[in-house]
């Protein structure tokens, strides 16, 4: 399987298979970020994520979350997606990145990862986020790990219901 | 100028000249070398499981190679939505092929062999440039297996491959490649 469940939750994440809090610039905890390796969906807000980027040893982390305003849809193959992706594939990749998924038509946001202070100022500039809002957080060890970089130029995903840019089919 | 190295392989695979060690039919060894952000990157984990383009140029400075990399930048806009994958290797360092990467506008993984050891093993250095000790311009088109469907000796320009003969080399693995090639239809 090349996907797993991603939340950002208020209470415990409860049989998550890897959590972390998640804390904003101004230091207040935010929720926590939990995946879950499995394939029913575990709580109401999870989004699929590329399974890669998920690693219960990982150490701490920025991150650019974007997310779609509430009530908000768009299609992945919607061409502001696509140049996202392409972008993405240009800069410099970062310590990991996915799509976020809640079926197999719409983007419903990306997740991007550092794990060094040098890499903060990359999240400023998340291509994803001139689609949707960003927010920039601070998620402590125990749940992001590394992709590798794509070999590229493919921005199509394995499978219509897989994230990208999980690389491979099946 | 030295005429293409080796002889045609007879196992039916499309291509021309062998050029080094790459020969139609024969496997790319699987190399590891570091990409243009220094990551250590092996061979078959880039190519993963699609048809992909492995090209060997000389450098940034050679005309004919930025000849070249305008008609893989063609390439790419298809390649990007078609499942195939594009490689680039030169003696430059990671920090060459990055700023040369980023000019062009491509959005594919460059290698890095400054050690020229991968050059050695494939016998491709360029004798007669005694200045930069470069690769061979040499294109293959292999499959996931890392086997060369083509090969081409791009010592003289018009020896590299056209968009079209890329394009149909990538069509015919894919071919091959995907059991459902033939669409589902009712």
């Amino acid at each position: 399987m090349s996907r797993c469940w991603l939340a950002l939750v208020d209470g415990p994440a409860t049989g998550a298979d890897a959590a972390a809090r998640a804390i904003a610039a101004d230091g207040h905890s935010v929720g926590i970020l939990a995946a879950w390796r499995r394939r029913a969906k575990p709580v109401r807000d999870a989004l699929r994520v590329d399974e890669r980027l998920i690693d219960p040893d990982g150490s701490a982390a920025w991150i650019s979350l974007v997310l779609p305003p509430p009530g908000v849809r768009l299609a992945f193959d919607d061409l502001a997606v696509q140049q996202a992706r392409r972008l993405v594939l240009l800069h410099p990749f970062p310590a990991a990145v996915s799509t976020l998924l809640r079926d197999d038509s719409h983007f419903d946001g990306a997740i991007t990862v550092t794990h060094s202070a040098s890499g903060q100022h990359r999240l400023r500039d998340d291509p994803f986020a001139r689609i949707f809002p960003s927010r920039l957080l601070a998620v402590e060890a125990g749940i992001l790990g590394f992709v590798p970089p794509p070999t590229g130029p493919t921005i199509e995903r394995y499978g219509s219901g897989n994230p990208w840019p999980s690389d491979r089919f099946g | 100028m030295s005429a293409p190295h080796g002889a045609r392989n007879a196992t039916g695979a499309v291509g021309t000249d062998a050029v080094g060690e790459l020969a139609v039919g024969g496997q790319v060894p699987d190399f590891e070398l570091l990409d243009h952000a220094g990551n250590r990157r092996r061979l078959s984990h880039l190519v993963g499981g699609d048809p992909t383009v492995l090209h060997f140029y000389r450098g940034w400075w050679c005309p004919k190679e930025q000849a070249f990399f305008r008609r893989l930048l063609a390439l790419q806009e298809d390649a990007e939505v078609a499942y195939s994958r594009m490689v680039s290797v030169s003696v430059d360092p990671p920090q060459v092929n990055a700023a040369f990467r980023a000019g062009l506008g491509a959005r594919w993984t460059f290698l890095s062999d400054p050690d020229r050891q991968i050059q050695t093993q494939l016998r491709l250095r360029e004798t007669t440039d005694t200045l930069n000790d470069p690769y061979v311009p040499a294109v293959v088109v292999i499959g996931p297996d890392l086997r060369i469907h083509a090969a081409y000796n791009g010592y003289w320009y018009w020896g590299r491959p056209t968009r079209d003969e890329l394009v149909r080399h990538l069509r015919d693995i894919s071919r091959d490649l995907r059991r459902d090639w033939e669409a589902p239809t009712p």
